[in-house]
């Protein structure tokens, strides 16, 4: 069935469509948002009706499966979340600094990482892999040094691109020892050189390469430095594209290589990783207890969630997918609506905890969403993010490493500290005169009382996380 | 069929009773705080009946053969099939009892909360949400959903002090809430071990107590659950949060955390650490006696030295709470019993101390007690109250107190180990102690002559807080006057988790 290349064929197509609408009305900026935000939806849409089971391969290098479908959904919802948070910071100045330009351009990066993300996903070689990284990291670049206006922006750009740069040389570095140690781009075929000698050392160079790369785009520990300082010095808008797409496609990567090519030693990765994953979730927390600023503070936050996602690696591999699946869409949900509300308190007030007095007297609603938000990325049950870590943690305990999920939970500890920082702003806080009023136009409303309503309820209905582990274990 | 409806109302009823004060404005504090005060009331009047419903289905049936408590009203079907987390919920004794407890102290909390004066709609909305959780962990089966709503709890308890308590609240509600927390997580950790190492695929606590687990795992995963548990019973060294939290709290949530939350730690102790690990639980309990010195033993002499009401009560509620544990760790059946009795008897007797803590705290504005004095005269209802829960606090017969401490310490002395034995005697002494700081406090504060010149103007008890205290002082008694009943019916479900434990 050829149908399931229309919606990546569109997706490609998608930032033309939006650029092409805009030389159409030059005037009117909201084409260009509304093409953007009915492409996303429309691919959105054509994924869903997709019927999924059996794995398609096209042209020997392109193949989608249920986790291939799965992963698009998240990353086009994730864009579409995106372009719908950024459209205000083109309307008026914000946080600050002054409004952004070329709304229609924004949207066309948006697109072309989330394309890259598609590549990543779906490729059977080692090229695609890579192209698919690029695609979906070169776009952020220019997007994280956006306002022109703004030096910070430009250092954060420069500061990631410098970062990344080397993360790119590492992973190619790896890919070339992977190749010579296989002889074959095709990662079915390297898989098969795994399994024959899964002790060579040019094959363990490889894997420490890779995963050191990868690890700069996860921000796992210790490459996770540039993360507070590029998400501080992005437009925010960009810090959640990054906060979001951009993890759930290192993510993708990470788990396309230990599930595919590496299959046969995981159990060797096992110890690896659990490091990895311990030390990036305390780096997470502990960087994040002492921040007073919100962007600063949900990197770090988003670096300890990194480390989260990165145990559900260690389990078997439909529990793992259908955890991660989840997860990453439990944490877009709950990412954005943190940043829904942030954007709304940043258009006229400084961004900073200070920020938050007395948010429960003003605006309840915002307060209740700002709470739940909170705590469903510290994972307190009944919320959608308790669920997602449980699957998590689940995955992670299925092989049996008791021990690192003692210690993420009791590291959860910590996490809900900083997050009650956020609420005690909002609750506790007195109320501070100085301090303008907020405004809260319709798409803000809309979008905050849609993801309130979906956090509040993904996690304790099944339906989701059901279909995810179904579909992904047929 | 309409009781397993009505059962599950018990916990459904506040949250839909939340929805429904969603679209009333909020300026209409009237309407909002009497539906939730209605919804409460329902509740209250659903749970009387199903204890009286459980306890007649469970004294026809007899105490149960086997390891199984003969669950009613349960309710089974897939919840999130992708975890194979089931919704199981049931009501044995003891499970249905700590409901009727829960729905007591949420009603008279209510009540005793009738005048706060700022936020009424959230303030309401969360009692009602902390309600819910409590009832579910009682009422729960299944791991998942029994630490769902274990953890929903804490959260509430945060939000409620900081936004509405007294004194040094931020800090008192970060530290309960966190510590609570670490509870959880050491909980919710073992929880994983003994879904995977069960190896059936369920999270049902019933299925899983025919699974022997491997006692390498039992041996450390034992002591982490139940001292996860004890963390929300305040079980040294984790007693830490529970004076600065009760201080902070409003009064409600002080009657909360107190009279029901603090029970779920021994209930979890004993519906999953021990029930669920055995082997384990008989080689771990004796060293958990040592810890329960400090409780039954130190937590009493700290209450002589404090002046703060609300310390004092704080360090009685430990102190006693030590009791229900040294039942726990001296296991046996009397012991388990006396221990269920005592959180019973407790809940209430502490709702009542609280209660009445803090509609006086509302009047005098302090709660030093050397700043008090001669309050009986002002305000004798308050101050009979005040006294009542003290005498029934330190085990005067009559009361709920007498009849579960001394079925503790019958209990615990039947065990042969002497340390055991000497434990409770230094307990049985404590009373000694309690005595004190009870009479004490009572004195300084109630006789003598009126300190200060503005507390004779202080008014009374006014009627919704009378029929507060009176309907939680009726319970204290009734346990007090009636003790066989409830031991017959407590048994019925203590009786399998002990033969489990004895497996």
């Amino acid at each position: 069935m050829n149908n399931f290349l229309i919606p990546d064929i569109l997706l490609l197509a998608l930032p033309f469509v939006v650029i092409g609408s805009h030389f159409l009305f030059p005037k009117r900026h909201t084409v260009p948002f509304a093409v953007g935000c009915i492409g996303f939806l429309g691919v959105f849409v054509m994924l869903n009706l997709l019927v999924l089971g059996e794995t398609q391969t096209f042209l020997s290098n392109w193949k989608i499966d249920s986790f291939g479908v799965f992963m698009r959904e998240v990353l086009i919802l994730a864009a579409l979340l995106g372009i719908w948070f950024s459209k205000d910071y083109f309307e008026h100045d914000a946080d600050g600094k002054e409004q952004l330009h070329q709304l229609p351009e924004f949207i066309a990066a948006i697109s072309v990482a989330t394309f890259g993300g598609v590549t990543v996903v779906s490729a059977c070689d080692l090229l695609t892999l890579f192209l698919g990284l690029e695609l979906a990291t070169i776009p952020m670049y220019a997007l994280a040094a956006w306002n022109k206006s703004d030096p910070g922006g430009s250092e954060a750009g420069t500061k990631y691109i410098l970062m990344g740069s080397v993360a790119t040389a590492f992973e190619l570095f790896g890919f070339s020892y992977l190749y010579g140690f296989s002889g074959s781009m095709k990662l079915a075929e390297i898989a098969t050189a795994v399994t024959q000698n899964g002790t060579s050392p040019l094959l363990w160079i490889s894997v420490l390469f890779l995963i050191c790369g990868i690890g700069f785009k996860l921000t796992l520990f210790p490459f996770h430095t540039w993360a507070p300082d590029v998400y501080e010095g992005a437009p925010t808008p960009v810090t959640a594209v990054l906060a979001v797409t951009s993890k759930a496609v290192a993510i993708t990567f990470l788990v396309i290589l230990v599930f595919g090519p590496f299959a046969s030693i995981h159990t060797q990765l096992i110890p690896f990783l659990s490091i990895l994953a311990a030390v990036t979730i305390l780096a997470g927390n502990l960087g994040a207890l002492k921040q007073s600023r919100l962007r600063r503070f949900m990197a770090y936050s988003s670096i300890s969630q990194a480390g989260y996602i990165l145990l559900a690696i260690l389990g078997p591999e439909i529990v793992a997918k259908s955890a991660i699946v989840y997860y990453l869409v439990v944490y877009t949900f709950a990412n954005y609506l943190a940043f829904f509300v942030f954007g709304i308190i940043g258009q006229h007030r400084t961004e900073g905890f200070d920020s938050l007095r007395g948010l429960s007297k003003e605006n309840p609603t915002l307060a209740i969403a700002l709470t739940i938000a909170a705590f469903s990325l510290a994972g307190i049950p009944p919320l959608a993010g308790f669920i997602g870590k449980f699957m998590l943690f689940e995955s992670a305990a299925e092989a049996k490493t008791y021990g690192l999920i003692a210690f993420a939970v009791l590291n959860n500890v910590i996490a809900l500290y900083y997050y009650i920082q956020l609420i005690k702003g909002a609750w506790v806080d007195p109320p501070d005169e100085n301090l303008p009023r907020l405004e809260v136009n319709k798409r803000q409303k809309f979008a905050v009382v849609v993801l309130t309503i979906g956090v509040l309820f993904v996690g304790v209905v099944p339906f989701l996380s059901e279909n995810i582990r179904n579909i992904l274990a047929m | 069929m309409l009781d397993t409806i009505l059962f599950n109302l018990i916990w459904v009823l506040p949250l839909l009773t939340v929805a429904l004060c969603v679209p009333i404005s909020r300026t209409q504090t009237k309407i909002i705080k009497r539906i939730h005060l209605a919804s409460a009331g329902v509740i209250l009047a659903d749970s009387i009946y199903l204890v009286y419903r459980v306890f007649g289905l469970a004294m026809a049936e007899g105490i149960p053969q086997g390891n199984k408590p003969t669950l009613q009203f349960l309710t089974d079907f897939n919840w999130l099939s992708s975890i194979n987390a089931h919704y199981i919920v049931g009501a044995d004794a003891l499970s249905i009892l700590m409901v009727f407890l829960t729905a007591i102290i949420v009603f008279t909390g209510m009540l005793a909360s009738w005048k706060i004066d700022h936020q009424e709609k959230d303030f309401f909305a969360l009692i009602q949400i902390l309600g819910a959780s409590v009832y579910g962990v009682f009422m729960s089966f299944d791991l998942v959903l029994f630490f769902v709503f274990y953890e929903m709890e804490a959260l509430c308890m945060y939000l409620m002090i900081a936004g509405w308590g007294t004194g040094n609240k931020d800090y008192s509600g970060k530290k309960l809430t966190l510590t609570l927390a670490l509870g959880s997580a050491m909980v919710l950790a073992t929880i994983f071990g003994i879904y995977i190492e069960g190896g059936i695929h369920s999270w049902d606590i019933t299925k899983l107590a025919d699974v022997h687990l491997s006692e390498t795992f039992q041996m450390w995963a034992f002591p982490l659950a139940f001292m996860g548990f004890a963390v929300s019973g305040s079980l040294f060294p984790f007693h830490f949060w529970s004076p600065d939290g009760h201080s902070s709290a409003p009064t409600a949530v002080s009657m909360l955390a107190a009279g029901v939350m603090m029970k779920m730690g021994p209930y979890g102790c004993i519906r999953v650490a021990i029930y669920l690990m055995p082997e384990a639980a008989r080689f771990w309990l004796p060293y958990i006696a040592y810890l329960v010195l400090f409780n039954v033993v130190v937590a009493g002499f700290i209450a002589i030295r404090h002046k703060d009401l609300k310390y004092i009560t704080a360090y009685s509620s430990i102190s006693h709470l030590g009791l229900i544990f040294l039942g726990l760790a001296a296991a046996t059946p009397l012991a388990f019993r006396g221990a269920a009795l005592q959180m019973l008897s407790h809940g209430f007797l502490t709702g009542l101390f609280f209660a009445s803590i803090g509609m006086i705290y509302s009047r005098t504005h302090t709660r030093n007690i050397n700043e008090m004095g001669g309050l009986m005269k002002v305000m004798p209802f308050l101050g009979v109250c005040f006294v009542i829960a003290g005498f029934a606090g330190l085990g005067l017969p009559g009361f709920s107190g007498f009849v579960a401490e001394a079925t503790i310490f019958i209990g615990s002395f039947q065990n042969e180990s002497t340390l055991i034995r000497m434990i409770t005697i230094l307990g049985i002494l404590s009373i000694t102690v309690t005595a004190i700081y009870i009479l004490q406090t009572a004195n300084r504060m109630l006789h003598g002559p009126v300190t200060h010149a503005h507390f004779k103007v202080l008014t009374d008890a006014d009627p919704i807080e009378k029929t507060a205290l009176v309907l939680i002082t009726a319970c204290l008694v009734g346990v007090g006057l009636f003790p066989g009943w409830i031991s017959a019916f407590l048994d019925t479900s203590i009786v399998p988790i002990f033969a489990n434990f004895m497996r």
